[in-house]
């Protein structure tokens, strides 16, 4: 029986495809890109890495429920940004979000260059056989802050095609990679032990020119630099101190949750859910599957004391280049079980996509932020502006010129700058704190609006799902930041930059946080001052019109 | 100076109209100019189930109504949403379900009775003050809704017309767009839309101080980006597929003619603004259903735009 009449009118699109949604959820939790990358500087943690991977799940479905909830109550509002001015007022949503989504982004920038040398241009120079460029492009300083200037016209590149473009792109990146990395876990699954330290040991030293005994010399150099962590196993303790360098890699399930149409309903609240959480939970299988393959051939232990070896290295603790002189890339590894050069190309080209697929996306918040801000005269109107072929040049500007600078003292670890890399998680977990919050109080707050809304009858227990979801949500992200704050390690007397670097004992980092939020707030109130002088009342032009 | 205040898109919500009808005392505005999509896109039957009791359906959630003050609620709740309640029967719907024409009928009879409350509305809350709302249907708004706003005090039909807005600007105003994937009941194709435009345009006196307030935005603006559809009219890639649907027509006038000023709509997702040489061109966006008047202020003097802002209301 109709329980609806929908007439013909403009806007009134149809539901997407739920497997759409999983794949650009599927890529922004980047298994890849940010797993790899996480998982080899999280060589020193007690807690088992499958545990951590499904008690950090249990706590991200939260979060999906969070924006599932969000996005159905005010679909194409712009996301945080507007999310947290609505129902805050513009303060805090402003410098938030500001923060999270434009200036923290800068500091992204020099962590996808690391990634583009890591996962593509070294191996990919190894495998074609360019040991002297390969070597270079691993090693410190200027060849990382190249990759970034790297990473970051390839940004810019994404930008000037659109979007329109770049989802495609996109999307024929997944069946690439997806074929990649099945091959990788064919190979990880039908090696053995003794056959992958053979093809270590002779690919190795094809490719980059190392010295028999590699494999020997690199536990060691892993044993030296304290690889601990374990495949399974630790206590509840160890296993939640892990996750707060674990969300380094899977916080970001909700990175481009959209809603078009309207006079959409619950349906649609869960197919946005549904895609998203299919995501996060095959990532978190996958990572499951990935461990499991790299204990049976490469070994659990070799491959945590690899990761230890390298980023001992890198990150200055011993001055001697790892036994393997560039980063452990899995794949990398498990393509030395084969000595068949093309099978080594072709899998290091497939594997590339995960990087082209997922880095586009870079600054497409920031370019959103930029412009709403601009919009409601937070920022000069100049930074939303196009030019001729339709380009946000200015707010392209306002991206790349600080991120190449951020890059530069990332890359050459000016002060020590190096060791803040989890910053760049911190920045947009805070916004996702406020963001947290206002959905805990959106029912209470704008009671009409939820009411409403395609979840208004969602409730556990009499109370609000995206309530319930986001106070388990923000406890999540509370706990999180405490502990980066006040870093365990260092807390117990431990030396060193602890386990996550970012304590208020890091100066740096305390010093790039504390720029970027005087700066958001600077803007916010200076702008607002300004534009007062001229007529425009900002806090009026925010405040809901009264109805009656 | 001159401020208006302009919105578009409301598409049937009590709450964006009547915040709308207040936004002249609210942000100090001499004129309200409402860009067009009055009428609302949907109807909820409110099924009698016997006595007191209805069942009625909101966004696929299920709401079993037993007494009168939960049907007073939610069908306010409707009618914030712009949706339209309708007071039925299990058989009538089972009549409805095979005879398109006839629903096609309720709908226009209750998009007309909320456009009639809404200009007696209008005359109520404006009179005592200088404000007047120069209106256009859009390209979504039947021909009936015509009749009825030509009948208010206060709500002036533009369409068409070459207005004297203040002493120095002049509007032009069409709520006609461009050809739709709906097949609406005010689209045209581009040669068609030029020669609206010029039919304005040449009665312009000073075209430079002009304001363009046209509901489609100009193509490739900014303002004109809504999701890439199939032929089944889903969005593709999930949304993350944008394109420009602005009329062509329209940047060439545009850039023909170079107004001070450029009003829009159409395109709830395209919230902006942007320049075309040296016109302003707004957009103010649309979250009708949310009850959120989404608007702009814009101080006009004599030669230029004094200040412009984007409004959350």
């Amino acid at each position: 029986m109709s329980d609806l009449f929908i007439r013909k009118a403009t806007g009134l699109v149809r539901s997407w495809s739920v497997f759409d949604a999983f794949v650009y959820a599927f890529f922004s939790i980047n298994f890849v890109t940010l797993g790899f990358y996480a998982f080899s500087q999280m060589y020193f943690f007690g807690g088992g890495m499958i545990n951590a991977l499904l008690v950090s799940a249990i706590f991200l479905i939260f979060e999906i429920i969070v924006y599932a909830s969000l996005i159905a109550v005010m679909p194409r509002s712009g996301g945080d940004y507007v999310w947290m001015t609505r129902i805050f007022g513009g303060s805090i949503g402003f410098i938030l979000s500001i923060t999270g989504w434009w200036f923290t982004l800068w500091l992204w920038t020099p962590v996808y260059g690391d990634m583009l040398r890591q996962v593509v241009i070294t191996p990919i120079l190894g495998v074609l056989g360019m040991k002297d460029a390969a070597l270079w492009f691993a090693g410190k300083g200027t060849p990382l802050f190249v990759s970034s200037l790297l990473a970051l016209a390839f940004v810019s590149l994404v930008i000037f095609l659109g979007m329109k473009t770049y989802a495609r792109i996109q999307k024929w990146s997944f069946y690439a990679g997806m074929l990649g990395l099945l091959i990788v876990i064919v190979l990880l699954f039908t090696g053995n032990p003794e056959k992958f330290k053979a093809g270590f040991e002779s690919n190795s030293a094809a490719l980059f020119g190392t010295q028999p005994g590699l494999y020997d010399a690199t536990v060691a150099a892993g044993q030296a630099a304290g690889a601990s962590t374990p495949l399974t196993g630790g206590s509840i303790n160890l296993i939640f101190v892990t996750l707060p360098w674990l969300v380094f890699f899977n916080l970001w399930p909700n990175w481009g949750a959209t809603l078009y149409g309207e006079v959409r309903g619950a349906t649609d609240y869960k197919r946005n859910f549904s895609g998203m959480a299919w995501a996060l939970g095959a990532v978190t299988l996958l990572g499951i599957v990935f461990f499991l393959g790299v204990n049976k051939t490469i070994g659990w232990d070799f491959y945590m004391q690899a990761n230890g070896a390298w980023w001992n290295y890198y990150w200055g603790y011993v001055p001697d280049v790892s036994p393997l002189p560039v980063w452990p890339y899995p794949a990398m590894l498990a393509v030395f079980l084969t000595s068949n050069r093309l099978v080594q190309i072709i899998v290091m080209l497939l594997m590339s996509c995960w990087w082209f697929g997922w880095a586009g996306t870079l600054f497409l918040s920031s370019t959103r932020v930029i412009f709403a801000a601009a919009f409601d005269r937070l920022l000069p109107e100049k930074a939303a502006e196009l030019n001729s072929s339709g380009t946000p040049v200015n707010a392209m500007l306002l991206m790349v010129i600080p991120a190449a600078f951020v890059s530069y003292l990332y890359a050459y670890d000016v002060g020590g700058f190096i060791s803040i890399t989890l910053a760049a998680t911190q920045g947009i977990a805070i916004m996702y704190f406020g963001t947290a919050i206002a959905a805990i109080i959106l029912p209470y707050k704008k009671k009409e609006l939820f009411e409403a809304s395609p979840i208004a009858q969602m409730k556990v227990a009499g109370i609000p799902l995206i309530t319930v979801a986001g106070v388990v949500f923000a406890g999540f992200l509370g706990f999180l930041l405490v502990e980066w704050l006040f870093d365990p390690w260092l807390n117990t007397g431990g030396e060193g930059p602890g386990l996550y670097g970012i304590s208020f004992k890091n100066t740096n980092s305390m010093i790039y946080l504390g720029v970027c939020y005087a700066l958001s707030a600077a803007i916010y109130y200076g702008f607002k001052s300004y534009r007062k002088k001229g007529g425009i009342d900002l806090d009026k032009v925010q405040a809901e019109i009264p109805v009656e | 100076m001159t401020t208006i205040f302009f919105a578009t898109d409301v598409h049937g919500s009590d709450i964006c109209w009547s915040k709308f009808l207040n936004a002249g005392k609210f942000y100090n505005a001499d004129r309200l100019i409402l860009g067009g999509d009055m009428t609302g896109k949907a109807v909820v039957p409110f099924i009698h189930q016997g006595g007191q009791n209805y069942r009625v359906t909101l966004l696929e959630q299920v709401f079993n109504l037993t007494n009168e003050d939960e049907l007073t609620d939610l069908k306010k709740r409707v009618r914030s949403r712009g949706y339209y309640p309708y007071m039925t029967t299990p058989d009538e719907i089972a009549e409805l379900e095979k005879d398109p024409a006839r629903v096609s009928k309720i709908f226009l009879q209750e998009v007309l009775k909320v456009v009639q409350q809404w200009m007696d509305l209008a005359d109520k809350k404006l009179e005592g003050t200088d404000l007047k709302v120069y209106c256009s249907p859009g390209n979504d708004d039947m021909d009936e809704v015509d009749d009825i706003i030509r009948s208010s005090k206060r709500v002036m039909l533009m369409e068409g017309l070459v207005t004297q807005l203040d002493d120095d600007h002049e509007m032009i105003t069409s709520g006609w767009s461009n050809q739709t994937p709906w097949q609406t009941h005010r689209e045209e194709n581009e040669d068609q839309l030029k020669v609206r435009y010029e039919a304005m345009t040449s009665q312009l006196k000073n075209p430079h101080t002009a304001i363009f307030n046209i509901h489609v935005p100009p193509y490739k603006s900014q303002l004109d980006e809504a999701p890439e559809l199939d032929k089944d009219l889903r969005p593709v890639l999930a949304g993350n597929s944008m394109k420009p649907v602005g009329s062509t027509a329209l940047r060439a006038a545009i850039e023909k003619v170079q107004p001070l000023l450029g009003l829009h709509g159409h395109i709830h997702e395209g919230r902006g603004s942007s320049r075309i040489g040296k016109t302003l061109c707004i957009n103010p966006g649309s979250m009708y259903e949310q009850g959120t008047l989404l608007g702009a202020i814009v101080q006009l003097k004599k030669n230029k735009i004094e200040n412009y802002v984007l409004t959350t209301g």
